[in-house]
């Protein structure tokens, strides 16, 4: 801190006892700081309560009116902000699982199993499951519900003739 | 039909119980016992009587939305003063943002303009009748810079000390420090030139 500063900072009551020490020797020994700190000291003085003395131009029943309307509306704001994330929440779930249900579907009309085997596929991404068993021809998807709750979707069944075997 | 309560006598630290449980006219009594004040502190800051009167009326808003957080740790007018000068700083930035710079300014924030002012010998305020003297200090006020004006608002009127001005005008404690320096020099500079044009 400079000695201007020191100065503004004594006049203000922020230095220690050993700075006021300091800058009061300065103070004593320096004419041009001294007279820097008059100056400060006549303009603290000179602005001490003399603060702006404003008063409103409008009645209380104006003002107030208009202070009302503005918490009203932002009560309004703050009501309709959930209702406007809601209403696409509303549709995100059966949106989610209809997605799920064609990605599945597209999965399992390309992969098919070569071995004869049973299959299952998940789709952590997509809250589905299908399931595949090639002894009992049949696919069976699953797909998660809001609660993480399984059930079946879709179930295909291939009921070929025995002379086609 | 019921009578509203009449609150014109009760405290301030009762009137804010009621208005936290949600009582409006409680409120309403509050709004009309500090009006003039937190609108005399926006236009200290704003200089524009249109933004004084708009930016109190959105810290009441503000105060209605915030005042569960209200503690009592200062008084509600403190309280109240604290949210109207944050709005007006946030007002004053956006504004800065958007207007040219003063070569002025340029120079106050570069620093050491001050330092070339000469020291004001003779007291430019003595024998002024405290009417002329507000009058003199209201013109010298608006020509200092919003920043030099806020500096000095806060710590003589609302008695801040350096640290919280600091943490308000988000800057550092030497800034806060320089800025005060500058404007107390600038208005005794300004004071003088006023005093001078009085005498001639």
């Amino acid at each position: 801190m400079n000695t201007e500063l020191k100065l503004q900072a004594l006049l203000d009551g922020a230095l220690d006892a050993r700075e006021i020490r300091e800058i009061e020797a300065v103070i004593a020994q320096d004419i041009q700081s001294a007279a820097l700190m008059q100056e400060l000291k006549w303009m603290k003085a000179a602005v001490a309560g003399n603060d702006v003395e404003a008063k409103l131009p409008d009645s209380r029943e104006f003002y107030w009116s208009k202070v009302e309307r503005g918490i009203a509306a932002e009560e309004r704001k703050a009501a309709a902000a959930p209702a406007e994330r809601s209403w696409w929440l509303k549709f995100l779930y059966p949106a989610t699982g209809l997605a799920a249900t064609v990605a599945v579907m597209f999965v399992i009309s390309g992969e098919r199993s070569i071995d004869g085997a049973d299959s299952e596929s998940v789709q952590e991404d997509v809250n589905a499951i299908s399931f595949r068993s090639e002894t009992e021809a049949m696919s069976v998807v699953y797909v998660a519900d809001e609660n993480g709750t399984f059930s079946p979707v879709s179930q295909e069944v291939n009921n070929e003739p025995e002379a086609d075997k | 039909m019921p009578q509203p309560p009449d609150y014109t006598t009760t405290l301030d630290v009762q009137l804010v119980a009621s208005s936290q449980a949600g009582d409006m006219v409680a409120f309403e009594e509050l709004v009309a016992r500090h009006r003039d004040k937190i609108y005399a502190r926006a236009f200290s800051m704003m200089r524009n009587e249109e933004d004084a009167i708009d930016l109190s009326q959105e810290a009441w808003v503000k105060a209605w939305q915030r005042l569960k957080q209200f503690q009592g740790d200062s008084s509600f007018a403190t309280w109240m003063t604290r949210i109207v000068i944050n709005l007006c700083l946030d007002q004053l930035r956006r504004q800065k943002r958007t207007r040219a710079e003063s070569i002025e300014q340029l120079d106050e924030e570069l620093g050491g303009v001050e330092r070339q002012m000469p020291v004001v010998a003779s007291n430019p305020t003595e024998g002024l009748e405290r009417a002329e003297l507000r009058r003199r200090i209201d013109k010298a006020m608006v020509q200092l810079s919003y920043e030099h004006r806020t500096v000095l608002i806060l710590h003589e009127f609302e008695e801040m000390e350096y640290k919280q001005i600091a943490k308000v005008m988000n800057c550092s404690i030497g800034t806060v420090m320089s800025r005060l320096f500058y404007a107390r020099r600038r208005l005794a500079s300004l004071l003088q030139s006023l005093k001078k044009e009085q005498q001639s």
